[in-house]
């Protein structure tokens, strides 16, 4: 059998056979039964090539309460500190301060505006609390002063052997909190794959990992649903143990998404097959699905599912509501759109819980299959594309658009001049969606920023890059699978290019569109349309035939 | 599909007619009580001018939240076409008498038959192009035609060394060069006509009779492309017009309020 192949790209090169023998020789990884893993995913190999050794100095900041992250970690030598109350500021974290311009600040762009294309002001970049550069692999943002940080805010101490991340690394969620170096310290840093075989294969990671999994998440999400409103505590954790969570497709389907486009293929993972017996309700936690039927020799796509949605309801409560009939089967098939993260909640529990107290479930699903082909172009365009990500994808009409780029000129006048989206981009029939920053719902780019730059806001919810401290190593450029983050060569105002000073090469920074924030109005393409032809949508509610 | 009527077009639009009304009635007292309604009337008419030229403005200050440039030009048309019915109530008929009147009316008539001009190809050329099935921006148009160019001329080169003919070079020297060296059919283009795809079936395909296969296949890549290159030119011509239209519309309505300020110097000074 030919070795997996994301191990011909380890996650960190440099792991040496001493670090592999220093590993084994650590109580938290001598426990795990390497027996149990199979010939083709040896422990050895996991170890190897998912995982790498990084070490933090005093105030580095490892993750940040908010950031998306592939990687867990477990903590080899020294101290962390999690902040647990109050929170550090932003500006503390290398993200932008959220201040909303007043009106004359607004209108001082008028003539501030420079016009040679991407002027930085140097002074601004000293006062950064920022080691390294796009070259080196420890760039980080560091706390300048961690006796001060450790007095004004609640700490808890993570020691040697802890391990923290796996749930934002398994699950897609935001870090919840924000963890920095105490003192010099080593983490092994995970990377999901890694984190997945060995949660996989070890009874103990997977009960380590499941056990905070059900404590600090499940519950919350189950009583999020309406089915499960009406369960007291005791019910709510007893379903809470059975609920089984799973994990299809690849959390970088970025990579593979971008490859399989290029080829003009698709590969989805199935969730579940029309035809197959319903075993239990898929409720999807992070990612999208598309939900399909087959339709001549193909499949046709019905809907997509995103966060909150659920799916198999109705071939369950049928099968419930008829034990006779034998061949119960599902009418439509789910897949994953790249990966997606859910909940199978097995029928017993349902049919104990839940379907005696509810109204028989309308067959949505099926009506939506009665629709003429032609009217799920849209949608069907959408999903191919990976637009359902989107939270504000920019769509423009081409019907109405009469070229004038009053977007464009209404776009630079509130980003120094420069404007931060092309007006071009995929089309199908009269719209299409521009090269701008969609806000997508699972931001693929901000995952692997060494500075935590790339963010999202915690006021607007857009994502945004703090220029202040993105060190311009295109990480997110190449991970946005709609190449809407332009890296630029930044100049200082006698037009001169801001070179590095000893390596001399040009400093670079990754832009894109923000979403207006901090502009008074919001977002100035919009209302700079006279034609009413440019909106911001998220697919999910679009319809471009009404009003949104 | 029908699309909705704005909200504010009905509202500017009622606001419009009522003003209009009380307008006309005043000046009409005015009259019957022997004053002079043109001095209610012509102010009017100017702030109006004024605020017709706020919507180019509008378009500077993007950065403040001055409201939807979609309300704003709603608001623009409504007013031109409220400035045009109170230019004739101001003076009295359709074209005045004065030399220097004239020259006011003559380029208030323009501007007023440029902004309708600029907002019918605004309603009209925008589907012809997305009918195109292309988009491209239009800076970028010289540089697409001759890329388009280079890849003709590319395929005449290999179909001659792969098939050592000169038919097609000889078509291309003789008929086809002209149509890839730089847009044409403008008229056509802009009015929805279809002359490319015409002089393309006729002149542009008339060598074809005489290839073999293997140069049919290449001729056929070339006419592929020169296909291409009408809808690049339908690009270049629909919106080069909607972006050009602005360079009479807006000297225009310069001059117009240059001389308006002129007019009311001179009746403020020599009438009042
Ligand atoms: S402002 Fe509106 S009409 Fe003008 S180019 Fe942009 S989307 Fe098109």
């Amino acid at each position: 059998m030919e070795r997996p192949q994301r191990w011909s790209t380890p996650f960190g090169p440099d792991m040496s056979d001493a670090d592999i023998t220093s590993l084994f020789e650590r109580d938290d990884i001598a426990a795990i039964d390497i027996d149990r893993f199979p010939k083709h995913t040896p422990l050895e190999g996991v170890l190897r090539n998912d995982t790498r050794i990084v070490r933090y100095r005093s105030g580095d900041i490892v993750v940040r309460e908010g950031d998306y992250g592939n990687s867990a970690f477990l903590v080899l030598k020294g101290n962390l500190r999690v902040v647990l109350a109050p929170k550090l500021p932003q500006s503390m974290l290398g993200r932008q301060n959220a201040k909303k311009k007043g009106f004359f600040e607004a209108l001082s762009q008028l003539w501030t505006n420079s016009t040679i294309p991407e002027v930085r002001n140097l002074s601004g970049y000293e006062q950064q609390g920022l080691r390294g550069s796009s070259d080196s692999p420890d760039a980080r943002v560091f706390l300048q002063d961690v006796p001060v940080v450790l007095n004004n805010h609640r700490t808890a101490m993570l020691r040697e052997g802890s391990l923290f991340g796996e749930l934002a690394a398994l699950g897609r969620v935001p870090r919840t909190a924000t963890i920095f170096s105490e003192d010099d310290a080593v983490l092994l840093e995970i990377r999901w794959q890694g984190l997945r075989e060995l949660r996989k294969y070890d009874q103990g990671w997977r009960r380590k990992i499941d056990q905070r999994y059900r404590e600090s998440a499940l519950k919350n999400h189950l009583q999020e649903s309406s089915m499960f409103a009406r369960l007291d505590d005791t019910t709510l954790n007893a379903v809470a143990d059975k609920v089984l969570f799973e994990t299809y497709g690849a959390f970088d389907w970025n990579v593979s998404f971008q490859r399989l486009r290029e080829r003009g293929s698709s590969q989805e993972a199935p969730l579940a097959k029309q035809g197959d017996y319903p075993d239990g309700l898929l409720m999807i936690r992070a990612g999208f699905a598309r939900v399909s039927v087959q339709h001549g020799t193909g499949d046709r796509t019905i809907t997509y599912l995103g966060a909150g949605d659920h799916f198999g309801l109705g071939e369950l409560y049928a099968a419930w509501k008829n034990p006779d009939i034998e061949d119960m089967a599902m009418k439509t098939s789910i897949s994953a759109l790249g990966y997606v993260d859910v909940l199978r909640v097995p029928a017993p529990i349902l049919e104990e819980h839940v379907f005696p107290f509810m109204d028989p479930p309308a067959d949505t699903l099926m009506e939506l299959a009665e629709h003429p082909v032609s009217d799920d172009a849209l949608m069907e365009w959408a999903v191919e594309e990976r637009f359902v990500n989107a939270t504000r994808a920019m769509v423009i009409d081409l019907e109405k658009c009469v070229r004038c780029d009053d977007c464009v000129r209404a776009c630079a006048s509130t980003h120094g001049g420069n404007p931060r989206f092309r007006r071009h981009g995929k089309s199908s029939e009269n719209l299409m969606v521009a090269n701008a920053c969609m806000h997508c719902t699972d931001p693929v780019c901000m995952i692997g920023c060494p500075t935590g730059a790339i963010h999202r806001s915690l006021q607007s919810g857009s994502v945004i890059i703090n220029d202040m401290t993105c060190i311009g190593c295109a990480t997110c450029a190449n991970s946005c699978p709609y190449s809407n983050i332009s890296m630029v060569a930044i100049r200082d105002s006698n037009d001169r290019p801001i070179t590095d000073p000893e390596s001399q090469k040009p400093i670079m920074k990754a832009t894109k569109c923000d979403y207006c924030e901090g502009q008074p109005g919001g977002p100035a393409c919009v209302r700079a349309c006279p034609h009413d032809a440019l909106k911001r949508v998220d697919f999910h509610d679009y319809n471009p035939t009404g009003s949104m | 599909m029908a699309r909705k009527i704005p909200m504010s077009l009905v509202l500017f639009g009622v606001l419009a007619l009522a003003s209009f009304a009380a307008l006309f009635w005043q000046s009409r007292l005015i009259t019957v009580q022997l004053g002079d309604a043109s001095i209610l009337t012509g102010y009017t008419l100017f702030v109006t001018i004024l605020l017709l030229g706020m919507f180019n403005a509008r378009k500077k200050l993007s950065m403040i939240p001055l409201g939807r440039a979609r309300t704003w030009l709603i608001f623009h048309v409504v007013l031109g076409v409220f400035a045009l019915a109170l230019f004739w109530l101001h003076t009295g008929g359709i074209w005045p008498l004065g030399l220097y009147e004239q020259l006011l009316a003559g380029s208030f008539y323009l501007v007023s038959a440029s902004g309708v001009f600029g907002y019918l190809l605004q309603k009209a050329l925008p589907s012809r192009l997305t009918h195109t099935g292309i988009e491209i921006i239009y800076d970028r148009i010289p540089a697409e035609i001759a890329e388009i160019r280079e890849r003709a001329e590319t395929l005449v080169i290999e179909c001659t060394k792969e098939t050592g003919s000169e038919t097609v070079a000889q078509h291309y020297v003789g008929t086809l060069f002209w149509y890839f060296q730089k847009p044409r059919f403008l008229f056509a283009h802009l009015f929805g006509g279809d002359a490319a795809g015409f002089w393309l079936r006729g002149p542009g395909s008339a060598a074809r009779r005489y290839l073999n296969d293997v140069e049919k296949k290449l001729f056929d890549e070339i006419l592929d492309l020169a296909a291409l290159k009408a809808h690049v030119d339908r690009h270049y011509v629909c919106q080069g017009v909607m972006k050009k239209w602005l360079f009479l519309h807006i000297p225009l309505a310069v001059s117009v309020v240059t001389l308006a300020v002129w007019h009311l110097i001179l009746v403020n000074v020599y009438v009042l």
